[in-house]
């Protein structure tokens, strides 16, 4: 049983480390659907330059740099050719799926290095993801650069008025938001499970894009989503650990997609938007056109 | 931006004339296989031979090309699902999972016809056959429906809803076919049923007869945007929701309609790949391959700027090239992927190309100054 919560714990690391790159987008009024796609950029990337250069450190450096361009290129699309945000993130994360599948296929199969040692029986990426949560709380709260990212999502021409620049302060927060969100794929692809497949990823930055709604914009609720989520997601890949040959195990692997579904509905409901409504960033989605 | 005595100007478009934006989307076309030579290049491969390989294949190649067409045409049935609801202002990217769906029920139909059990059995097809369509569209449009209604009802983000639903589908399908499930061939290895040699669709002039049904759906389905009154309302609120409410258009009714005529289209693209196109007459084991295929629907719908009719060439030649991009891979000895690696390309290079059928860019001769006025200055 332990040995399922460890696994659990590895599973909504991941989720962490997307989710919080998508927060920190979303909380500067941008939207990246493509969190799949640089994902997969991040683990395929990662970890070719880890198997070929035996290097995780190179592997996750890659990952992370290839998910800064990545978020660069959304950027690009969005704040200064005032692109569909919409367009632009599905653009990344076809693109994603596509390149990946084609460069990753010659080094399908296992990673070959030593596994990286675990601390107290987990991976110590878990500790790291929790140890962000705090630290994302605290910038974007209690900063002023937070102040400024906070702005600029809730109401870009004010924002602009008192003299913060929105291109700049948006670009930030996909650069670094992308970076999270190729480090998660490394993640996933030289530590949580170091085999190379065809589009292995199968839905993990789309749950961790609806972790994001689910968290109403909140570090600390999104911390807690990611380990209900990585609870189920352990629970959909191993059924027979709790409840043995109650159905086949494919039905189990829709479990997650499901209750992600049915959350989102629940939070979409008039009865939880009335109360709990004004989270979202207001100018989410919206591109800024300065005249 | 001044070059010499040019002046190079951005300016929003007022209108986007249909040559215009035709020349656009071909432009993006023509660039991003230029990008994608630099593959073939990496690859050490001669971007020239390898096009010449996958076009000799997918268009002049008695093998290849009813393999294009029937790709082709599936690629087209998706580009449609993707179409209504786009023009409604909604993204389904749901293609995938409402094909599966559709082809899971056309299978439930021939299991519960005793298919299975009796595959040489004579069956009435030109009765069955329509039922398995109608079970199909019926499937795809359930499915869809629901991120319509929850769209409609709540506005939960109805990209986040479809593609949830995709992976739902894709767990679905292995149930039935692995393992034991329902559909599940005799083989064992993973695999659908055969469709009974009596339910194989006609074929038409070498390709099955589904083939002119998604054509003449283009029509249709031209005819219902331009001239219905439920084309003209779906349209008035892909423009605005908020207006089209204003003028008593229901904020429920018409995203769960196009999301039914969506998903029902892509239920057909379901029936015809895996129940009508020749050697393949069940559900595969990589079907998750041909169900992401349907991505490309994304694409060609962009490209054609959302109507049907300008969809068919953009289909049937992304059709081609991903038959051919196969080909070519195996001939060439490239990486598996090829055809992936080129929906990924077409689609950033159109996103990229988005801002020219929004902005212009107007360059304008300087007057030269008079020489006595530089003179004064």
């Amino acid at each position: 049983m332990f040995e399922f919560y460890a696994r659990s714990l590895e599973a909504s690391m991941i989720f962490t480390f997307a989710a919080l790159g998508e927060l920190i987008n979303q909380r500067s009024g941008v939207l990246n659907v493509g969190i799949e796609g640089v994902m997969l950029f991040g683990a395929t990337l990662g970890f070719i330059v880890a198997q070929t250069t035996g290097s995780y450190a190179a592997g996750f450096a890659v990952a992370i740099l290839v998910g800064a361009l990545l978020g660069l290129l959304h950027g690009f699309f969005t704040i200064t050719l005032h692109g569909d945000q919409v367009v632009s993130g599905m653009g990344i994360w076809i693109l994603g799926f596509g390149l990946t599948t084609y460069i990753g296929s010659a080094y399908a199969g296992p990673l070959g290095l030593p596994r990286i040692p675990t601390v107290f029986g987990v991976s110590p990426f878990v500790f790291l993801s929790i140890a962000l949560v705090p630290v994302v709380w605290f910038v974007l709260s209690k900063t002023s650069l937070g102040l400024q990212i906070r702005s600029v999502g809730e109401n870009p021409v004010v924002a602009e008025v008192s003299g913060i620049s929105v291109a700049r302060t948006r670009y930030l927060c996909v650069t670094v938001g992308g970076m999270l969100m190729g480090f998660a794929g490394a993640v996933y692809a030289l530590n949580y499970n170091p085999v190379w497949n065809y589009n292995f990823l199968m839905g993990w930055g789309f749950i961790s894009l609806a972790l994001v709604f689910f968290s109403l914009w909140n570090p600390w609720i999104l911390l807690g989503g990611s380990l209900l989520f990585g609870v189920f997601w352990q629970l959909a890949l191993n059924p027979q650990l709790v409840l043995p040959g109650l159905m086949s195990r494919y039905i189990w692997r829709t479990v997650p997609f499901a209750i992600t579904l049915v959350v989102l509905l629940l939070m979409s409901t008039p009865w939880f938007r009335a109360k709990w409504g004004a989270a979202r960033p207001e100018a989410l989605g919206q591109p800024y056109v300065r005249d | 931006m001044r070059l010499g005595a040019l002046e190079v100007k951005l300016q929003p478009r007022a209108s986007l004339p249909g040559w215009k934006a035709a020349l656009i989307s071909v432009l993006a076309i023509v660039v991003a296989l230029l990008l994608f030579s630099v593959l073939f290049v990496l690859a050490r491969v001669s971007p020239l031979e390898a096009y010449r390989e996958i076009i000799s294949y997918a268009f002049f190649n008695r093998f290849g090309l009813p393999l294009s067409i029937s790709r082709g045409i599936f690629l087209l049935l998706c580009t449609y699902a993707f179409i209504v609801p786009y023009q409604a202002g909604l993204w389904n990217i749901g293609m995938t999972g409402q094909l599966y769906l559709g082809s899971l029920a056309v299978y439930a139909v021939v299991l519960a016809l005793g298919g299975k059990a009796n595959p040489s059995a004579a069956y009435p097809a030109g009765l069955i056959i329509p039922l398995l369509m109608l079970a199909a569209m019926a499937a795809g449009a359930a499915y869809a429906g629901v991120a319509g209604f929850l769209k409609g009802k709540f506005n939960v983000n109805e990209i986040v809803v479809t593609m949830l639903m995709n992976f739902i589908a894709f767990w679905l399908v292995s149930y039935t076919i692995k393992e034991g499930g329902p559909f599940m061939g005799g083989s064992g290895e993973g695999e659908g049923f055969k469709l009974p040699a009596a339910l194989n669709a006609p074929l038409v002039a070498g390709v099955p007869f589904t083939a002119f049904l998604a054509l003449a759906l283009a029509v249709l389905l031209t005819f219902m945007f331009a001239k219905t009154k439920v084309g003209y309302e779906i349209r008035a609120y892909g423009k605005s929701p908020a207006a089209a409410r204003y003028a008593g258009i229901s904020g429920l009714r018409i995203p769960v309609l196009v999301f039914l005529i969506g998903g029902a289209l892509a239920g057909l693209a379901g029936y015809h790949y895996f129940a009508a196109v020749p050697g393949v007459y069940k559900i595969p084991t990589n079907y998750g391959y041909f169900g992401d295929l349907a991505f490309y629907g994304i694409i060609c719908g962009l490209i054609a700027l959302g109507h049907p009719l300008p969809a068919i060439p953009v289909a049937l030649l992304f059709g081609g090239l991903s038959v051919g991009g196969r080909f070519a891979q195996g001939k060439l000895h490239m990486n598996f992927g090829l055809d992936y690696a080129l929906l990924g390309v077409l689609m950033i290079t159109l996103v990229a190309f988005q801002f020219f059928y929004r902005y212009q860019i107007v360059v304008t001769r300087l007057e030269r100054e008079p020489a006595d006025v530089r003179v004064l200055r």
